[in-house]
């Protein structure tokens, strides 16, 4: 299991150092070429002598691969992301002020995910081609098919004005426990992003159950007398749960892109607002920043989900030991 | 809003699952491998019509498919045909300064008109050429690009597949909008870069789908009995894996249409969609549900109908699609 689990994680540094290659090199391809910020900082009229002097300032004016090599060895050995074009702050500082908030809102939505969407998905199962499976399947299709602002708008229109009982914004100070102070703000977008990423997966979990529903053992669990709750429960969940797990780890970009709009909606000040903000600004180190950060926080779900997937499957455990 | 579209990412397991070695026994290709000469060839030719048909029976048996396939054809021609027949100010600013902002439906405004002051069933229309154009180009390139590459990587394997997956990874670890608003910023926000940009982002998936075939058609009989008959690795991938893999293909590149036309929307939501005059579904939602408040329910209902139900149909057409093409179901 551990030669695996380090096999696994070995995977991922060399995946996140091609991530690393790839954004650092995009802006590169800038239509206005690697110096385009400088004019977008220093405005139109910037001189040359300007743009020089900004690029001398933020370490431009070396070769591409020495630039890269700093970049890498300064991510790596001393957490530095650099520095951002706008805001008179270090990237992983700007990080550190908002990364709570997004990754509170991801994880509270994938925990309500993971409780609704597997017993719907069950349930549904159970009871296929019935009322209640067409009318969940129908309500899912359409729920995918919308624009995730449009169900935001709607939602928000609807239990925050017409029935103006909820707040229509989570907290919005940035003090790190200044998200805990009005929790009843948090139930709108977190409703939302779950309503989001079940209807993402529901299909999925329908389909693997189903899978499972047709085994051989099933059948002989309800050969030998087994209730049908217990067929479902004791033998058809656990086995569905592999894929389950696996699917859960790979959701977690959908929920983070997800997290983006319902921020951007709710006016809830994230990574993802922080995202377009630095995107539309040309603040490339602190949109590299984020895409990094993002792309571990993905590579760190999926390796969790494979090391789940051993601990509840002796089969990989024993595979994985055993190269 | 099946497996493969779920999110992209998922249909690597999607497809495991719905794969069997046995589609490809019942392919025409193997009988043109296994008899190999001309007039095998010509026996496997008449096949591939009767295949089709008999695919094309099976999705014509399915009510619900064809209702999408006639919704979205006519969605389209509507799109495009009607701004000829009735055409509406669409782009002059200037000249809506006559007509009423945010007016009700009326009998001159069939849905009223927007906050610009242009007319809303014109502009569904109008709109509808772009998100329309927009995601079938895009799906068109996340589906050429990710065949070719996935191709290559699967059927070639060892070393290459193994870097050529991990860039793979690479992509897919960054979350697609995420990747589409770093690549807008950098790139200027064109049409033409919009579309590029988007089938860049949604073709990762889809190249990890069609090795996963490639992958599983070079290891069977007919593949190796190709090889050993002295074909060349392009002649395989010409004469035998594509062809084997076309079904998968074309359902997955169904689910990247609609899976475009919603990134497109997002995209309009952030303000880095098609810039004004031009417009698409997804800008024109965002102006509608900015002024969700004030009750103007004519610039955000009938154009989200509309629009549900166009990726809604695309979907199900994908969803239609696999069913027909999964051979075990096929009676004999």
């Amino acid at each position: 299991m551990l030669a695996y689990i380090l096999r696994r994680i070995a995977q991922s540094i060399l995946v996140l150092l091609i991530v690393m290659l790839v954004t650092f090199t995009l802006p590169y391809f800038q239509v206005h070429g690697i110096l385009a910020p400088a004019y977008q900082i220093l405005g139109v009229h910037a001189t040359p002598k300007n743009v020089a002097h900004w690029a001398a300032q933020n370490g431009m004016n070396h070769p591409y691969i020495v630039r890269f090599w700093n970049y890498v060895t300064q991510v790596f050995f001393h957490f530095n992301l650099g520095r951002s074009y706008k805001q008179n702050n270090s990237v992983w500082g700007i990080i550190k002020l908002y990364v709570p908030r997004t990754i509170w809102l991801a994880l509270s939505a994938l925990i309500l995910t993971i409780f609704i969407a597997i017993p719907l998905g069950i349930f549904q199962a159970s009871k296929r081609n019935t009322v209640f499976d067409y009318s969940a399947t129908g309500s899912a299709f359409v729920l995918y098919a919308m624009p995730s602002f449009l169900l935001c708008m709607l939602v928000l229109d609807a239990f925050s004005f017409h029935w103006p009982h909820l707040p229509s914004s989570p907290p919005g100070g940035v003090a790190p426990w200044a998200m805990f102070t009005n929790p009843v703000g948090f139930i709108l977008p977190v409703a939302c992003l779950t309503m989001l990423s079940v209807a993402g997966l529901s299909r999925f979990m329908r389909g693997t159950v189903l899978e499972v529903l047709v085994q051989d053992y099933v059948r002989t669990a309800k050969a030998k007398g087994c209730t049908s709750r217990r067929t479902l429960f004791r033998h058809a969940f656990r086995n569905a749960l592999g894929p389950i797990i696996t699917i859960l780890g790979l959701s977690i970009p959908a929920l983070l892109g997800g997290a983006l709009i319902i921020e951007s909606v709710f006016n809830y000040g994230g990574l993802g607002i922080q995202t377009v903000t630095a995107a539309t600004n040309l603040d490339i180190p602190t949109v590299l920043g984020i895409t990094l950060l993002v792309a571990i926080l993905t590579l760190a779900g999926n390796l969790m989900a494979d090391i789940a997937l051993g601990l509840v499957n002796p089969r990989i455990r024993i595979e994985g030991a055993g190269r | 809003m099946t497996d493969a579209t779920v999110s992209p990412e998922f249909a690597v397991n999607a497809m495991v699952v719905d794969d069997s070695p046995l589609k490809f026994e019942l392919d025409p290709g193997v009988a043109a491998a296994a008899s190999g000469g001309p007039t095998g060839s010509d026996v496997g030719d008449e096949q591939v019509v009767t295949m089709w048909k008999q695919r094309l029976r099976i999705f014509s048996h399915n009510k619900l498919a064809l209702a999408s396939v006639g919704y979205l054809v006519l969605m389209t021609a509507a799109c495009f045909l009607v701004p000829l027949i009735h055409p509406t100010n669409q782009t002059n600013q200037a000249a809506t300064f006559g007509t009423v902002w945010n007016a009700a439906p009326s009998w001159h405004h069939w849905l009223g008109t927007d906050s610009s002051g242009y007319d809303e069933l014109g502009r569904i229309f109008y709109g509808g050429e772009y998100s329309l154009i927009l995601g079938f180009l895009a799906g068109f390139i996340t589906i050429v690009v990710g065949t070719i590459y996935g191709m290559i990587s699967g059927f070639f394997g060892g070393i290459t597949d193994t870097i050529m997956m991990r860039i793979i990874d690479a992509f897919l670890s960054i979350p697609y909008i995420f990747l589409l608003i770093t690549l807008i910023a950098i790139f200027n926000r064109s049409t033409v870069f919009l579309i590029c940009i988007i089938g860049f982002t949604l073709w990762w998936p889809n190249a990890r789908i069609i090795r996963g075939d490639a992958l599983l058609i070079r290891q069977l009989e007919y593949s190796q009995a190709a090889t050993s008959m002295g074909g060349g690795k392009l002649h395989i991938i010409r004469r035998h894996v594509f062809p084997n893999s076309i079904s998968n293909i074309v359902t997955v590149a169904t689910f990247s249409v609609a899976d475009a036309i919603l990134f497109l929307s997002a995209l309009g939501f952030l303000g880095l969609g098609i810039q004004t005059p031009q417009t698409d579904w997804g800008t024109m939602l965002q102006l509608g549900t900015s002024q969700i408040q004030n009750g103007f329910w004519w610039e955000i209902f009938p154009l989200a109908t509309v629009f549900i139900l166009v990726v809604v149909s695309i979907n199900y057409i994908g969803d239609a699609m696999r069913d027909a093409f999964e051979v075990r179901l096929i009676e004999r």
